[in-house]
């Protein structure tokens, strides 16, 4: 079935959205469109401050949109109908320290409407999944910036959700953790998993979408499928065709 | 997933918090070893000596219970914003007065435990005393400090999303200390007032939550003296906390669900 045929699962109308009144107003989305199908893995790439976790809040339904309007399953944006079928890795993962990884997780599994039978047999699985296997009693006070990543990596896999949403997807992971989160994803990816997250890591992007999305100064620049973004880059890396672009826009600027 | 058992999954965490953080055992430590201390002072064995063991203790048992109710409440909402631990609470299907509502629960049901405890040192010294124990008078008093315990963490939470956590405390504490003062300072001025000022005071009377109306500590210690209060006296005491529970947590809901995060 061709994308047309296909409902998004994700769908961004001309996002609008600004901080601020008055002379401190940031416009920081001017009108983003795009969409995500079910089983895509898609990169949403931007200099900082571009306008990513912006989107990826508003999609969570954290932010209010000025105008546009972003529809998730079919539900508007925020709703309990789509959070329950969501998986989301937020830009800094921090824990509350006085929790063990255990309880952390019951806390999310419970609150996605996991019983304890089912909390029991999933909880150590994910933390094997994730390289934190015989952590679970252990205090968040006690874990490293990468296991704490690791562990949102966990709690964003409880409930088995169909649509992954991560904010800067390696942010605070080793090369060995990166490596195992690439694994990760590539296998949740053959599953039918939709994957769609934000990242700096070009590499990254370029070993597992299968679109890519690249924003700037809260406009979309381009949304390809990573085939025709590569054919676009010529023998240029993706690395170097991105900062070609944010020059030449900054120049137009 | 019914809301209520969301609820409880968040007032577990807030119970948690409170088990294993240790600002909190020092406000019940060095107040039960106060409790304690007073419940074995035998000054020259002094009449009244149980009369005074019960003023204090009594008061102690409030104030303590109030202090570590505004502690709790207070930090609760500052501090998931700060270590963004709201995000991965709020990406889960949880509505946010869910969320509210469970760590309003929470901090009421660390309040009452704390509370429960208290009285079981204070009763644990009347015995040790011999001093007389108003049965009827107490169960009031108890359960006017569980609607002040409501009153407070609801007040808490208001507080705490209106300033920072600092400024909440602070605000909280001068609330805490100072209501009693500034209500008899009402009456004195409202008497001296021309019509516009008491209608400025009658509205900031109605505003400010009334902390004393909620001891019958007095009235413990003077137990021969007074009967209970009655049941209407009850009723409306009962309803004004719940009504300024209700609204202050009203206002607080309103301003949390129009807030970006």
């Amino acid at each position: 079935m061709s994308e047309i045929e296909r409902p998004p699962l994700l769908s961004v109308r001309n996002l609008q959205v600004a901080y601020g009144r008055g002379k401190k107003r940031n416009q920081a989305l001017k009108g983003i469109s795009f969409e995500v199908f079910p089983g895509e893995c898609v990169g949403f790439i931007g200099h900082n401050g571009a306008g990513k976790s912006t989107t990826l809040k508003v999609i969570m339904g954290f932010r209010y949109p000025e105008a546009g309007s972003v529809q998730v399953f079919g539900e508007e944006a925020g709703s309990s109908a789509s959070r329950e079928r969501i998986g989301y890795l937020p830009e800094v993962s921090l824990y509350y320290p006085f929790l063990k990884a255990r309880e952390l997780l019951e806390l999310y599994g419970g609150l996605s409407g996991l019983s304890k039978e089912q909390l029991k047999t999933r909880i150590p699985v994910l933390l094997e999944k994730v390289g934190l296997a015989g952590r679970g009693e252990h205090l968040l006070k006690s874990f490293s910036k990468g296991m704490q990543q690791r562990l949102g990596i966990a709690q964003s896999l409880i409930a088995e959700p169909e649509l992954l949403i991560y904010d800067e997807l390696s942010s605070g992971l080793d090369p060995l953790g990166r490596h195992d989160l690439r694994q990760l994803l590539l296998e949740l990816k053959e599953q039918g998993c939709t994957l769609f997250f934000s990242s700096h890591e070009l590499n990254e992007v370029e070993s597992l979408c299968d679109r890519v999305i690249m924003i700037h100064q809260g406009r979309l620049l381009r949304d390809l499928p990573l085939e025709a973004m590569k054919a676009e880059c010529g023998d240029r890396s993706l690395e170097a065709f991105y900062i070609d672009t944010l020059r030449e826009e900054n120049a137009k600027a | 997933m019914s809301s209520v058992t969301q609820m409880f999954h968040v007032a577990r965490v807030v119970w948690l918090e409170a088990l294993r953080r240790k600002e909190l055992y020092v406000i019940v430590a060095i107040c039960s070893g106060l409790i304690l201390w007073l419940g074995q002072i035998r000054f020259f064995q002094i009449e009244g000596m149980s009369k005074f063991y019960r003023e204090m203790a009594l008061n102690i048992m409030s104030g303590a219970t109030a202090l570590t109710v505004l502690v709790l409440g207070a930090r609760q909402l500052p501090r998931e914003f700060s270590a963004r631990t709201i995000y991965p609470l709020l990406a889960r299907p949880l509505s946010r007065s869910s969320y509210l509502m469970g760590k309003l629960l929470g901090v009421s049901a660390a309040g009452c435990f704390c509370l429960l405890l208290f009285l079981g040192l204070y009763l644990l010294g009347c015995l040790s005393l011999g001093a007389p124990l108003y049965g009827h008078l107490l169960l009031q008093h108890l359960w006017l400090q569980l609607c002040m315990v409501l009153l407070m963490t609801s007040l808490s939470l208001l507080l705490s999303l209106l300033f920072n956590l600092d400024a909440a405390i602070s605000v909280g504490l001068l609330l805490l200390t100072l209501s009693s003062v500034i209500s008899n300072l009402f009456l004195l001025i409202y008497e001296e007032s021309n019509v516009l000022t008491r209608r400025v005071l009658e509205v900031l009377t109605w505003l400010l939550p009334q902390l004393p109306l909620f001891s019958l500590a007095e009235k413990n210690v003077h137990g021969e003296l007074w009967d209970p209060l009655s049941a209407s006296v009850m009723f409306q005491l009962s309803l004004y906390a719940f009504l300024f529970s209700a609204l202050y947590l009203g206002i607080t809901l309103w301003l949390f669900r129009r807030r970006p995060l």
